[in-house]
């Protein structure tokens, strides 16, 4: 079964299609990918699947249990994490301290709880933990605002992995990022795959087909084609644009 | 289904005035055609030429002056605001959000008699070569017209490889031009006119 499914999506702002009948399964463990030109509605589904929009018709399921229009919050606490395409830091705070906040563990305690962060081994080693995951075990003590655009990716990501999630959506992990970053993100992702089931939203072709289980391609609000990396590739015009650079 | 065509219309016209008071017209676009079956039809025709008002017409965002849009036995005009696109769907450009011109509340208007789009309207997709898409858009036309449905794909083509993409997948053309609305049956046809030449000037020759 698959772990979080979207079932016959439908949205519309006044008379404008912006989800068509989008039927969406992602299979627990494994990374799914959605990948669609720009405005082709990949990060509207986003906001679907995770609660800021509610469609007009149709299901979203997370293990089997319908949760079609909870709101965000609730949907975060069932086990959905995402980072968005804007990054949303606390650029005054530490890399630990970012990651501390995001601790359900922390975020229980009420008053002062980065300090009381600081004082609790067994949250400490948790935000080790997942710093070391995240890539980012030797820049604890930097403030987020001084790391660089790679780095904040990684720490955004951190984030994410902090709230414990079944599930992590990626919003556009790429947007921003040259070539080196790409591939230190790619490293990261590759190790993260298989420890959670993981749906990654981009524009660049090659990041996903080098990532990807299973890739769903959105355009004008609907899943135009799937399947996996190799079958994709297959298509002609895929092997012609030579992966965005042709001309 | 009826055996009514999937989509029909019906001496349709649509006349823009200058005004409420000089009744004059401002632009007029006439047509009186039926598609029977599922296709992939190209649009092309210069901006202003009443391409998207087409589209508008048959989705049923916009009402015709005259005559009647007919999708699979049913007059757009007819059904319910909010189940016009389970019968034709208008894929806008990504600039525009238009409302629905309502003259009767929904609850008068009969329901959809189709659970899914039957008539697909694509207003000046972009193709960009760059990033390898074009291939899945195409096949997605040819997955709709396997189903059933009818496809339109609007056009005003710039580059040559936009008019290799019509020729590959169209089977059939209109023509829009001064609210004039001319049916081609195949691309030689179509570049074949006079008129078609001048409107694609350089491209013509490719």
């Amino acid at each position: 079964m698959a772990l979080f499914e979207a079932r016959e999506l439908h949205l519309r702002f006044g008379d404008r299609v912006v989800l068509e009948n989008v039927s969406l399964a992602f299979k627990a463990g494994k990374l799914s990918g959605i990948m669609g030109p720009n405005g082709a509605g990949k990060t509207t589904c986003f906001n679907v699947l995770t609660g800021r929009y509610k469609p007009n018709r149709g299901r979203v399921l997370l293990e089997g249990h319908d949760i079609t229009g909870r709101p965000p919050q609730e949907i975060a606490r069932l086990g959905v994490a995402r980072s968005f395409q804007l990054m949303t830091l606390f650029d005054e705070f530490s890399v630990f301290e970012n990651i501390a906040v995001a601790l359900p563990a922390t975020r229980a305690r009420g008053y002062d709880p980065i300090g009381q962060a600081y004082a609790d081994p067994a949250l400490t080693w948790d935000v080790q933990q997942i710093l070391e995951s995240a890539g980012l075990a030797g820049r604890a003590d930097d403030p987020a605002k001084a790391l660089p655009y790679g780095a904040r990716r990684a720490l955004e990501i951190g984030v994410a992995l902090a709230c414990k999630p079944k599930l992590l959506f990626l919003d556009e992990p790429t947007a921003g990022l040259g070539s080196d970053g790409r591939a230190r993100l790619a490293d990261l992702v590759r190790k993260l795959k298989g420890t959670l089931t993981i749906v990654i939203i981009e524009h660049d072709m090659e990041f996903l087909f080098s990532l990807a289980d299973e890739i769903s391609v959105i355009h004008w609000g609907q899943v135009i084609a799937r399947g996996t990396p190799a079958e994709l590739k297959a298509n002609p015009w895929v092997g012609a644009s030579n992966l965005g650079r042709l001309n | 289904m009826t055996s009514a065509p999937l989509l029909a219309l019906e001496r349709v016209s649509k006349v823009y005035r200058r005004g409420v008071f000089d009744r004059a017209p401002a632009f007029q676009l006439d047509i009186d055609r039926a598609f029977e079956k599922p296709e992939i039809v190209g649009i092309m025709g210069p901006n202003g030429a009443g391409k998207t008002t087409l589209f508008e017409m048959i989705a049923g965002s916009n009402a015709p002056s005259a005559g009647r849009v007919v999708v699979a036995g049913q007059d757009m005009q007819r059904v319910r605001y909010r189940q016009r696109d389970r019968l034709a769907i208008h894929y806008h450009q990504s600039y525009q959000v238009r409302r629905f011109s309502k003259s009767r509340p929904s609850f008068l208007l009969e329901p959809a008699g189709s659970a899914y789009p039957l008539v697909h309207l694509f207003d000046e997709p972009q193709f960009n070569t760059q990033d390898g898409y074009i291939g899945f858009m195409l096949d997605f036309f040819r997955k709709l017209r396997a189903e059933g449905r009818l496809v339109f794909v609007c056009l005003h083509p710039t580059a040559p490889y936009q008019l290799d993409i019509l020729r590959e997948i169209c089977e059939r053309f209109l023509f829009v031009s001064g609210g004039r609305v001319c049916p081609h049956d195949d691309y030689a046809g179509l570049v074949a006119q006079a008129d078609v030449r001048t409107y694609l000037g350089a491209l013509a020759g490719s």
